[in-house]
């Protein structure tokens, strides 16, 4: 990488951390927890994408490791007391052990079957929950809302000395945002490491990697790992942002959804995954306030994803790329 | 712009320091009150979107005939596909962006159980919950603001055991239930209303309310050997387990509890399987059911039918649903007039509270609608049905689910 193109990436991180920082003061107090959504989206899919958009390995049931995450969160505040914020890299680091422990056995499978045998879990994990309903509270879940360790509640509210107010909706945004840009940074740096090269390889061609050097068992496993980590992360800020984790909350098509989020931000993009996040959260209230005759919404979203994938192949990313490239290349010589 | 922000901000934030005021509650006006709810309308539990609309023709019904004490009443329910994390954030929406008055019949007791804590904390009423949990009706010292409305599913569980133990005393019981709260609920009312008929009880399966198929379990029940068969079930599960049964060639006195039991989903099974597997069989139903023919005459009915078709011509007006969010609708409009002219959240949780209703024309005759300061729940009374000639028949008197 040229430094004229690493400087511009520094800019363009810059000015999204301060986009990012300063949204609240633009939004209000509700917008900012569909903003704090968002960002969790954000996480579970850029995790998602170090996985399905570099290695080439599709997962339908990332929304597992976010109920592994959550579930952690929530038994180590209701049950052991523990301040919520502690255990958000605790249920990352379970998960990504758990992704590991899954990914050595399943990734014998490719394409196809591999995706067949992660939509397995994602089909198991509701049902998993319940059955071990001493640790979980089976279907009725975990309240944390009265939990010791839990730090923002509805109560929470701190007044900035430019009069801004802080709810405790604002304080779930940084909360989650601090989170999602630490963990894009970590995910910019894959990218452009070695090992993001490897798994790229590895994407494009299995065989030549190999040949190359590339030992393909321990990337791929680490890829699934590193995945089930954010995807872990992900879950534990959801269960402390909803104040409470249910197994109805990890249907199938939640797995389903980031998969969705992660096409429409555009596979192997970065900072344009965030929109696939926010297509996420809004895309379903907008086809509601269109109409709520039955299934009307249902077929909007539909309606719109098939034009979103016609008009953008390669989703917002593959977009921006389109408009940047001509401007960018002039800045710098393409190698 | 921004000074009105931070002013908004900071009234949504002290929305609870606000509700001890009389006046200064949000989402009421002197035109309007404005409530809110989850329902699904859309993903697996979708045909409970009738819960939503039904209530909101009535509301309609009522705002045409100049609504309660001048104010319309304004029913935003929004969509949580069935999850609960989605009904956290859509309450939320309710409470912090549209500022809703009260939350009213929201589905689901997952789904009312992952947002209790925070309307209690915030004191928003969370009014006839769209489940029999018995917490709701029963842990309102800890969360007044909370109130149920159906039968409590310990309740009707009691009134199942009761009638197998006087009338089928030495009859060995199967039971076929979901694993979830609701299930659980239903079969420990059940169990201790068995009482010392206890060891009756031969045989349980449970079945996943993601799952699609219950004919295994079904058999194993069957080869318990078992002459009553009880089905804790959603509609889906009751017609697949009654199928699957009559499949088998088993013939058990069936107990249908009141969740699956509509006219419509038993004429399903008599369509789908042999008729004779439910000849017999028996539920408890405490709402007026649109296809019963007793009550094709009855006023209440016939206001249902008048409200079906000017607010909601394009609903199934024999969807039970439909009746079921009607009773629930009139219940609210009469706590509403007792709230006082200018309502409080505060003076209509005590309204719930204080309620007295012999008249729901939507709920079956001689089923009061009551309720104290220590007694939250509304609806506890209901009456044995036995189906015979394709259709449900009153068995008995109107009997208490407590």
């Amino acid at each position: 990488m040229t430094a004229g193109r690493f400087a511009l990436r520094v800019i363009g991180f810059a000015l999204f951390v301060a986009i990012v920082v300063y949204l609240p003061f633009r939004i209000s107090d509700f917008r900012a927890s569909e903003f704090a959504l968002i960002g969790i989206y954000f996480i579970a899919i850029l995790g998602l994408n170090v996985l399905t958009g570099y290695t080439g390995v599709i997962s339908l049931g990332h929304g597992a490791f976010m109920a592994l995450g959550a579930y952690t969160t929530a038994i180590l505040v209701a049950d052991h007391g523990m301040r919520d914020l502690w255990t958000i890299p605790l249920a990352g680091l379970l998960a990504a052990a758990a992704g590991a422990a899954f990914g050595l056995p399943a990734l014998r499978l490719s394409g196809p079957y591999l995706a067949l045998a992660t939509f397995g879990i994602a089909v198991a994990t509701p049902i998993v929950i319940k059955k071990f309903d001493g640790l979980t509270g089976g279907s009725g879940g975990i309240n944390l809302f009265e939990a010791e360790g839990i730090t923002g509640l509805p109560e929470f509210i701190v007044t900035l000395p430019g009069g801004k107010v802080l709810s405790f909706n604002d304080w779930l945004y940084y909360l989650t945002w601090t989170f999602a840009l630490a963990l894009f940074a970590i995910a910019w740096a894959i990218h452009h490491s070695r090992f993001g090269r490897s798994l790229r390889a590895i994407r494009d061609n299995e065989i030549a990697a190999s040949a190359s050097g590339i030992w393909l068992a321990s990337h791929k496993t680490l890829a699934f790992s590193i995945s089930a980590f954010y995807a872990g992360v992900a879950g534990s800020l959801l269960a402390i942002s909803a104040f409470s984790v249910q197994p109805g909350a990890f249907p199938v098509d939640r797995s389903i959804a980031l998969l969705v989020g992660l096409a429409v931000g555009g596979l192997g993009s970065l900072a344009p995954l965030a929109a696939g996040a926010a297509f996420l959260v809004f895309l379903p209230q907008w086809a509601q306030d269109i109409s709520k005759a039955p299934g009307v919404p249902a077929v909007i979203y539909g309606a719109v994803l098939i034009a979103l994938m016609i008009l953008l192949p390669l989703g917002v990313g593959g977009l921006l790329r389109r408009i940047m490239g001509p401007l960018t290349s002039r800045l710098y010589p393409r190698s | 712009m921004r000074v009105l922000g931070v002013i908004a901000l900071a009234l949504a934030v002290s929305t609870g320091a606000a509700s001890a005021r009389p006046t200064a509650d949000p989402g009421l006006n002197s035109s309007e009150i404005v409530i809110g709810g989850t329902v699904p309308l859309s993903g697996i539990a979708a045909s409970y979107a009738s819960v939503g609309r039904g209530a909101e023709a009535y509301f309609k019904y009522v705002n045409a005939r100049g609504g309660v004490n001048g104010r319309k009443i304004t029913y935003k329910y929004v969509d949580d596909q069935y999850n609960p994390a989605q009904t956290v954030q859509a309450v939320r929406q309710l409470v912090q962006q549209e500022r809703v008055f009260a939350i009213f019949n929201s589905l689901g007791t997952e789904h009312n159980l992952s947002v209790r804590s925070f309307l209690n904390a915030t004191k928003v009423p969370q009014l006839f919950v769209g489940s029999g949990a018995t917490t709701f009706g029963r842990d309102y010292r800890r969360y007044p603001y909370t109130i149920g409305f159906l039968p409590s599913y310990i309740g009707e569980g009691k009134v199942y055991a009761r009638h197998i133990v006087k009338t089928k005393p030495n009859a060995k019981i199967a039971v076929l239930v979901q694993n979830d709260d609701y299930g659980k609920d239903l079969l420990a009312g059940f169990k201790s209303g068995l009482g010392a008929k206890r060891k009756n009880l031969v045989a349980e399966q449970s079945y996943d309310a993601l799952s699609t198929d219950v004919s295994s379990q079904i058999a194993r029940l069957r080869s318990s050997r078992a002459t009553v068969l009880l089905l804790i079930t959603t509609p889906p599960f009751a017609i697949r387990g009654l199928v699957a049964a009559n499949r088998l060639g088993w013939r058990p006195q069936v107990y249908v509890n009141q969740v699956g039991s509509a006219t419509n989903i038993m004429r399903i099974v008599a369509a789908t399987a042999n008729p004779r597997i439910i000849e017999g069989a028996i539920t408890l139903i405490s709402v007026k059911d649109p296809l019963m023919p007793r009550f094709r005459s009855d006023k209440g009915m016939a206001l249902y039918r008048t409200i079906m078709r000017q607010q909601l011509p394009r609903g199934d007006v024999n969807d039970g649903f439909h009746v079921y969010s009607m009773a629930v609708a009139y219940t609210f409009v009469e706590a509403l007039k007792k709230a006082g002219r200018n309502p409080t959240r505060a003076s209509l949780v005590r309204a719930v509270a204080n309620l007295n209703l012999r008249s729901n024309p939507f709920l079956l005759p001689g089923v009061v609608v009551k309720t104290s300061s220590t007694d939250h729940f509304p609806l506890d009374q209901g009456q044995l049905q036995r189906w015979s000639k394709n259709q449900w028949n009153p068995l008995g008197k109107v009997v208490s689910a407590r």
